[in-house]
């Protein structure tokens, strides 16, 4: 035991550390700015009207894209948690493969329905950022809301029937109250993400549009500001910190949903017309900009033409990339499974500790690259990177170590509930008739645990696929990854590289999709471990920020 | 025992994982190998290596002069891979970012606005090629940077105005910086930002230079008079701009940028659609330098010397549309005709704009964002 025990520290302690040395040099940026100590980055930024109105502007964004997010999503989880209807299933796929596409592809399909080519061009107001958030997000709610809403017991709503009272009046004084707590954690979860959102406001953003992570990543990268970005990215720090205290008090109130799904028919028409309604918006929401991206993939300009996909092959002139798509496409699969191997070398002996003993210290380390923005370690490994001793920037693990740094907090959300679900008794059996705790490790609890242990694998190679925070700090031309590729293209006018950018989006979107399915599936032939399949997968990342 | 033949199974899987992880880097490894077959240059992981490549960092929108690049390559026996990373202060700000591991061996395209970064980090090696007489001294940085930053070409950052779609709304092109703060024009002028592109910062620059201390008044007076601000020249030249099919017939862009209007056409311009508005020009100087740590040093430094040969200053007007360094090079036609020559463009000295370019671009931030 202790043995064992000792290595998930070390491990932990390597999470810390990974997690400490880049804060710590943006830290030092920050109160060092020209080789000298002092004050002077830190007055100069927190002095600066603009700093607290785009703090400002960031927070109110949050809100409103939570707001709008809740309003849209509660129909959507009421009808998905309450009703059996045809077509059921898929509209709560649709309604969840936004959220586990990368920003910067989700970004880019809405920007293909509401960009320049589109019906509407809203890119650059605050409109198609909120829209994004919304399609993003309406996931969490449908999983966290809808969760508790198909656990509560049918019986409550029926003797509230069975009392006089009439459908619209049990759902607002039995369904609304019994859901509160989920609402709010769903919520206090959309608004971490969208406090943090950066690939949707760098690429629907236009330039025009920033909030404190986009204003440190323009410092640091096209300013040269790199102390002015320190500073920011502190205050990102306190800024996220504070929201997660939130989001834990929130969250505390909100028991895990376990009750038995007791969904029925839409009897009476009122009841149909919501479910109609509640396909439309998801159809809307989700289905829209992902039908436009695969429809722009085949268009350069108004020409219908299979070119976009046909030079994926070859570098294209004007498109700004140094290798073919291809190859970013090759990087980028080798990069992300380097960088899930290494979360799960990382996060499943975390999860042991934290298994051990929830909300204990480890817990707390686990969720570390959480409060720290992917910006902040993306910005803070380059200034620690090239600095002597060791020249790290060409190393080739220094890309999947940031990538899994953001994975890991998913992955032992969803591997430390399934090890605290093993059976004592297997345990305690194993070690009666004489198991080493290695042995034990090894032979009982980890191979109880291997869906869970899957599950999380899928999740960080998907998280890590479409890791761009940290990636685009650290990519370099030669070696770029599809998310940084995709925004490079994006911020490039001309119909080139715009339906390039719509056909990479495709190919991710499918491989999401793709590794999404086979979670599912697996999870299917198991028949519902805990914490393994898609399911338990996605409601512990919708209750992990990341 | 039960858990036997889990743990064949887990055995199992560990293998199956192991393959799976280890056809993943086969493919890696693959990749490299096109790459290598692609470029003739690279290692498997991706660095460059071969001693028969110099490697230009530069921005987005170079073109790289092929007739030029044919002969360094006739003469040294290497070819010169592009690697760009955005506009030239994105460039310039990712590779101070890893000072002394640069992405390749040449810096090229860092400009007379943005040169004193270069200072930072000892980016650069000090280098000044041998033919590096030919270059007036009015277009040398000065100072200490005389021996970092080799001077490749010339241009005017300049107002263009199109024509046709201001005779359509009754106006004439403007003729000052000042008319742009003009109600006449307003909500007609697109600006790339001088946080994100250099045109842009040359632009404030230039505002700099012509109202001197007042210059936040005169941009208060663009922005009451509805300037548009866009984060790169690519987004306000080629999507906002009206001769390009957008909405706005005034835009920041290059004195050269009428001949290039016809030359892009392919045949469908006999004559450029836009006039420069000479008075709003301002004046910028392109460097080369050699990166300290750059894997080719050598090739590195001939290249910087065949940049001020004839061959690439000859090609560098009708490549990059900009004017060659070098005295006396030939013009092609086409400049003669339509490119604006500005007498006295605007200017401020190099040492000048980097001791307050910092605080310009923050104060400028303050009155339009």
């Amino acid at each position: 035991m202790t043995r064992r025990r000792t290595g998930s520290w070390l491990t932990l302690g390597l999470l810390a550390v990974a997690v400490a040395v880049p804060v710590a040099a943006v830290a030092w940026r920050a109160v060092h700015p020209d080789g000298t100590l002092g004050p002077d980055a830190v007055t100069r930024v927190l002095s600066s009207a603009r700093t607290w109105r785009l703090l400002g502007v960031t927070v109110a964004q949050a809100a409103v894209s939570t707001a709008v997010t809740v309003l849209v999503g509660l129909p959507v989880a009421w009808v998905l948690g309450t009703f059996r209807f045809r077509g059921r299933r898929l509209v709560r796929a649709l309604a969840l493969v936004p959220f586990v596409l990368p920003s910067v592809v989700l970004a880019t399909a809405v920007a293909a329905v509401l960009g320049p080519t589109g019906p509407v061009d809203l890119r650059g107001t605050w409109w198609a950022v909120i829209i994004a958030h919304l399609s993003f997000n309406l996931a969490v709610v449908v999983l966290v809301v809808g969760g508790a809403v198909a656990a509560r017991t049918r019986s409550l709503d029926d003797a509230g029937r069975l009392l006089g009272v009439g459908p619209l009046h049990a759902l607002w004084r039995v369904t609304v109250p019994a859901v509160a707590p989920a609402i709010a954690s769903a919520a206090a979860v959309v608004f971490l993400f969208c406090l943090t959102s950066f690939g949707v406001v760098v690429i629907l953003g236009g330039g025009t549009v920033t909030t404190l992570e986009v204003e440190i990543w323009i410092r640091a990268t096209r300013q040269y500001d790199l102390s002015g970005a320190a500073v920011l990215a502190m205050v990102q720090i306190v800024a996220v910190v504070a929201a997660l205290g939130v989001h834990a008090r929130v969250a505390r109130h909100t028991g895990a949903a376990a009750g038995v799904a007791a969904r029925r028919r839409p009897t009476v028409t009122s009841e149909r017309v919501a479910v109609g309604l509640a396909s439309g918006v998801v159809a809307l929401v989700a289905g829209v900009p992902l039908a436009a991206v695969a429809v722009r993939s085949l268009h350069i300009g108004p020409a219908l033409t299979f070119a976009n996909w046909t030079r994926l092959g070859s570098v294209t002139q004007g498109t700004g990339l140094a290798i073919s798509p291809a190859q970013v496409a090759v990087t980028s699969l080798v990069t992300a499974s380097i960088a899930t191997v290494f979360a799960v070398a990382i996060a499943v002996p975390t999860a042991a500790l934290v298994a051990h003993r929830p909300g204990g210290v480890a817990e707390r380390i686990s969720l570390l690259p959480i409060a720290v923005s992917a910006i902040t370690i993306g910005f803070g490994l380059v200034l620690v990177a090239g600095r002597p001793p060791v020249d790290l920037r060409g190393s080739w693990w220094l890309i999947p170590a940031a990538q899994a740094l953001v994975a890991v907090p998913l992955v032992v959300r969803v591997v430390a509930p399934a090890l605290r679900a093993v059976p004592r008794a297997a345990v305690d059996t194993a070690a009666m008739l004489g198991a080493s705790p290695r042995a034990r490790w090894w032979r009982v609890e980890l191979p109880a645990v291997r869906g869970a242990v899957g599950g999380g694998a899928a999740l960080a190679f998907v998280a890590s696929l479409g890791e761009f925070g940290a990636t685009v700090f650290l990519a370099r031309p030669e070696r770029t990854t599809l998310p940084v590729a995709i925004e490079q293209l994006m911020s490039r006018p001309g119909p080139a590289g715009f339906g390039q950018a719509m056909a990479l989006s495709c190919v991710l979107v499918v491989v999401c999709g793709a590794v999404l399915v086979a979670i599912d599936t697996v999870a299917e032939r198991r028949g519902g471990r805990a914490g393994a399949g898609a399911r338990g997968t996605m409601a512990a990342w919708t209750s992990s920020p990341t | 025992m039960r858990s036997h033949p889990m743990s064949r199974r887990s055995t199992r899987r560990v293998i199956a994982a192991g393959a799976a992880l280890a056809v993943a880097l086969l493919a890696a490894a693959c990749s490299g190998g096109d790459q290598q077959a692609a470029t003739g240059a690279t290692n498997s992981t991706g660095e460059p290596s071969s001693a028969n490549e110099v490697v230009l960092v530069t921005y987005d929108a170079f073109a790289l002069p092929e007739s030029a690049a044919e002969a360094f390559r006739a003469q040294t026996g290497a070819t010169i891979r592009v690697v760009t990373s955005g506009d030239a202060g994105a460039m310039l700000t990712k590779a101070l970012l890893s000072p002394g591991a640069p992405e390749g061996d040449v810096l090229f395209g860092v400009d007379n606005t943005l040169a004193t970064r270069v200072t930072a980090e000892e980016l650069l090696e000090p280098f000044t090629p041998p033919n590096a007489g030919v270059v007036p001294d009015a277009d040398r940085p000065g100072g200490e940077l005389d021996e970092l930053l080799t001077p490749i070409d010339t241009a005017a950052v300049c107002v263009n105005a199109d024509v046709g779609a201001l005779a359509a709304r009754g106006l004439q092109p403007p003729a000052t910086l000042a008319d742009l703060a003009d109600p006449r024009y307003r909500d007609l002028l697109v600006v790339p930002s001088p946080v994100t592109s250099s045109p842009g910062l040359a632009f404030l620059v230039g505002t700099v230079a012509r109202s001197g201390d007042d210059w936040p008044a005169y941009w208060e007076s663009l922005r009451a008079n509805g300037v548009r601000v866009r984060p790169s020249w690519d987004d306000a030249y080629q999507t906002d701009y009206s001769a390009s099919g957008g909405d706005r017939p005034l835009v920041v862009s290059y004195a050269t940028s009428p001949p290039a209007e016809v030359l892009f056409s392919e045949g469908a311009l006999s004559e450029p659609k836009s006039v420069v508005v000479e008075d709003t020009c301002v004046r910028q100087v392109e460097y080369a330098g050699v990166l300290r740590g750059a894997p080719h040093p050598d090739l590195a430094r001939q290249l910087v010397e065949f940049m001020l040969g004839p061959e690439w200053q000859a090609a560098l007007p009708l490549s990059n549309f900009v004017d060659p360094v070098v005295p006396g090079t030939p013009q092609p036609p086409e400049f003669a005709t339509w490119a604006a020559r500005p007498a006295a463009p605007l200017d401020l000295p190099v040492d000048r704009i980097g001791a307050e370019r910092d605080q310009w671009i923050e104060q400028w931030r303050s009155i339009m964002e």
